[in-house]
């Protein structure tokens, strides 16, 4: 493979900088989708007699205005202009797709459309870090109003909005978390590309999504959500027009989805390194890539079901309104058929990246590579069988509700092999305890509980009493937040002196390692308590006997969130004075670890040709 | 493609670039295909719930199972064009240019289709029933489709003219739309058939 750099100098090329490209950047489609946002608005909204046809046209209007705030927004971005290039027949010099790539630009290249993986990978960092900051701080709201029973704090109404949007917001973080800045950052490099197999549809994934977070905010100044992250129908048709928001936040970020999966499930199969057969793959890119694999046809379904809500609030279809034919079971199938896919979506790339950790911090081969891969595989698998298991209680076929219990407890096996393979590559190993090691033993330890607690939930008679408790919210926050946020973090510890050049500051990550998980255990095994007694999710207030349990569960969240704080202190200030790392401080055997800081354009000098599996530090465990 | 851009970002044989792009579409045909049978699922789901009889209610409208097809003709038309003209690469602008008209009669027929279809209650605006509500839907995605197939129709019609594009990956670009133009054939398909079981 020839360099960019080799082939743009050795040829006579026009100069970028009179293209447009080079005058577009995040300033100018701010621009471009408030002009395009405002100008629709103002031509759909209209006046009606009839005051309920008078709000279905403000609905239309509303909706139209954030869909065209993200296509202004992308048109003045610059991310048309390759599509309108192709269609022209002018397709992009060699000059234009490397200033695209964002050479030598220094920092302005994070507020261009620039396509270069590295870049993209940084922007999805701060994006998941500015999400899950944003969502963090709803979530300390909705525990200082739980902190005592009739808690004042805040009122109902917000209490509402708060739980549904930072749900959402919890949910889109997560799901890029892994994925978006290591799946975009380190994964091409691991597997000895030069870049994504499409670099421009990469920049777009990232704006794309980018355009959804404003959207998601404006819900607050629109009346909220008050229907939680779920939006089941009709309470989603009857909702006040924050919903607007909720909906088109959904449908871009579905959008961009598609395009990420797309592009990582391409370069995966496509641009391997030479001698990089599947069985030499790192686990992290398995991971990842039946991750995205997985929400490639999940997520249409619940954009689906949001063009249904967004029909039925506008232009009032019948979908979910049983006057006219309509049912809410058809939401509540369409939701979960995306819902729990979506769970291992956001599990699979966290875990990944510890399997990626485990090897190199014992200094053992991973234990059963095949038996990862399968437990990874089986878990996808399975997940698009277990849907209504979150329906157990909605009246919809309960003679189907003994089969969807078998097929969700079946998940547990694939499950195991999961534990199987962590646990047998760190038997008889010597743990070297780094911060990014700490992850994994954290990750052990909430699974487990998270798993099992899942069980009881799975299983019909007990989720007859646990369903819509606090149990079931203990639960889910083990598994995804116990798990693959534990994941993610450490895959941060991890890969920061890859993509920063300096190594993260470890007292400050211990601190808030321990912070953050001695919160988490008494945060959610004090909503454990709560919701095994009886007390129900989502309620402003409740009833004294579970004043004890979540006065614990608060001051863990305090926990959390002061561990939170720590490792962002330590995020930023390590990015700046950081100690100045190695090139493989960790002394791994991944592609990733033998190239310099900063990350050459095109990954690679010199194309590597793989000779052995990335694992290969002494005898595997048998 | 331009003789500036032969040089490819990573400078990949045509044929390595053209295989990555057709993956990448039939990964995107692959999410497009969930989204078809959500509609295709919803559709029966109602159909079969009939919520107080409310799928196509008493005095209901519907339309002819034949207007269904004669949306889904000129899809299975651009597609059979399509391979016609990549087998004579030498006919290949004429045959880009009937394609593209075959997609914009197509699209201009959903639209018409759409502006007039007869249930929508006078007196409220609303539809009058989750088979409306539910054509509607599957309406608007054939609608989609015409216009994502129409734009790269247009875009070959374009670059057919231009003595300047790499005809290796040009035949590849071809192939990739060609992944498209067939998908979305069948997704019509699909859709005429489930809209024609009412």
């Amino acid at each position: 493979m020839t360099t960019l750099s080799s082939h743009v100098s050795s040829r006579p090329i026009p100069n970028p900088k009179n293209s447009l490209i080079t005058k577009l950047n995040a300033g100018t489609g701010l621009i471009v989708g408030v002009v395009f946002a405002v100008a629709t608005y103002n031509l759909l909204k209209g006046e009606n007699e009839d005051p309920g046809i008078a709000y279905n046209i403000h609905n239309r209007a509303l909706l139209a205005a954030m869909f065209m705030w993200s296509i202004g927004f992308l048109v003045g971005i610059g991310a048309f202009i390759g599509p309108w290039r192709w269609l022209i027949g002018k397709d992009l010099t060699a000059e234009e797709q490397l200033y695209l790539a964002g050479d030598g630009q220094g920092i302005k290249r994070y507020f261009k459309y620039c396509t270069d993986h590295k870049v993209v990978g940084i922007q999805y960092l701060w994006g998941v870090i500015t999400l899950l900051g944003v969502g963090g701080a709803m979530a300390m709201m909705i525990r200082t109003n739980l902190a005592a029973p009739g808690g004042h704090f805040i009122t109902a109404s917000v209490y509402n909005s708060l739980v549904g949007l930072h749900g959402i917001t919890m949910i889109i973080a997560m799901i890029i978390v892994a994925t978006g800045p290591f799946g975009n950052y380190i994964m091409p490099i691991m597997i000895g590309a030069a870049d994504m197999a499409f670099p421009r549809l990469n920049a777009l994934s990232w704006w794309v999504l980018f355009t959804a977070i404003p959207v998601l905010c404006s819900a607050w100044f629109l009346g909220g959500i008050p229907t939680g992250w779920t939006a089941y129908a009709p309470l989603s048709i009857q909702a006040g027009p924050g919903m607007n928001a909720f909906i088109a936040t959904i449908i871009i970020f579905a959008v961009s989805t598609a395009v990420a999966g797309s592009n990582i499930t391409a370069t995966v199969i496509a641009m391997r390194a030479k001698g990089m057969t599947w069985n030499r793959v790192p686990i992290f890119v398995i991971g990842a890539t039946i991750s995205v694999a997985l929400a490639v046809p999940a997520f249409p379904t619940f954009m689906v079901s949001m063009i249904m809500t967004a029909l039925d609030r506008t232009y009032m279809t019948g979908f979910f309104d049983a006057n006219i034919g309509g049912s809410g079971w058809l939401y509540a199938h369409l939701f979960w058929i995306m819902g729990h896919p979506e769970v291992y979506v956001i599990l699979i790339p966290g875990v990944a990246v510890l399997m990626e950790i485990v090897p190199v911090f014992v200094r053992m081969p991973l234990f059963s590579y095949i038996g990862a891969v399968v437990g990874f595989a089986g878990i996808a698998g399975l997940s698009i069988l277990v849907w209504a298991h979150h329906m157990y209680m909605s009246g919809w076929m309960p003679m189907l509700n003994g089969p969807f219990m078998v097929t969700t407890e079946m998940i547990s096996i694939p499950t195991g092999l999961i534990f199987l393979v962590m646990l047998g590559t760190l038997w008889h190993g010597k743990p070297w305890l780094k911060l990014p090691m700490l992850g994994v033993y954290a990750f052990l330890w909430n699974m487990l509980v998270g798993g099992i607690t899942g069980i009881y939930l799975s299983d019909v008679p007990a989720d007859n009493y646990l369903h819509g408790s606090m149990y079931v919210t203990a639960h889910f926050h083990y598994t995804l937040m116990g798990a693959a946020l534990t994941g993610a973090v450490a895959g941060l510890a991890y890969w920061f002196p890859k993509m920063t050049g300096r190594m993260l500051n470890e007292r400050a990550g211990y601190v808030s390692f321990w912070l953050i998980q001695i919160g988490f255990q008494v945060l959610y095994l004090g909503m454990f308590t709560a919701g095994a007694e009886g007390q129900p999710r989502r309620v402003v207030n409740y009833a004294s006997q579970f004043a004890t349990a979540n006065r614990i569960s608060t001051v863990g969240a305090y926990l959390v969130g002061t561990g939170f704080v720590v490792l962002l202190w330590a995020v930023v200030h390590s990015w700046r004075h950081g100690k100045i790392a190695p090139m493989n401080p960790w002394g791994a055997k991944s592609l990733e670890w033998t190239v310099p800081y900063p990350v050459p354009l095109v990954n690679f000098d010199t194309p590597p040709v793989v000779t052995s599996d990335p694992y290969g530090y002494g005898k595997a465990v048998k | 493609m331009s003789s500036d851009t032969k040089f490819h970002v990573h400078h990949d044989a045509p044929e390595v670039v053209g295989r990555r792009e057709r993956l990448g579409v039939r990964i995107l045909i692959v999410a497009d295909a969930s989204f078809v049978f959500a509609m295709v699922f919803s559709y029966f789901y109602l159909r079969n719930l009939n919520t107080n009889g409310g799928w196509i209610p008493k005095d209901g409208h519907t339309f002819s199972v034949a207007s269904g097809w004669v949306v889904v003709l000129p899809l299975i038309v651009g597609a059979i064009l399509h391979k016609i003209g990549q087998r004579n690469l030498k006919t290949i602008g004429t045959i880009s240019i009937i394609t593209l008209v075959v997609y914009l009669y197509g699209l201009y027929y959903q639209i018409h289709q759409i502006m007039n279809m007869p249930f929508i209650v006078k007196d409220t605006g609303g539809f009058e029933g989750a088979y409306a509500s539910s054509w509607v839907l599957i309406a608007g995605a054939n609608a989609f489709h015409y216009i994502i197939a129409s734009f790269l129709a247009l875009g070959l019609v374009i670059r057919a003219r231009r003595a300047n594009v790499d005809p290796t990956l040009e035949k590849w670009r071809m192939r990739t739309a060609a992944s498209w133009f067939t998908w979305i054939a069948i997704s019509g398909v699909i859709c005429a058939i489930t809209t024609g079981i009412m």
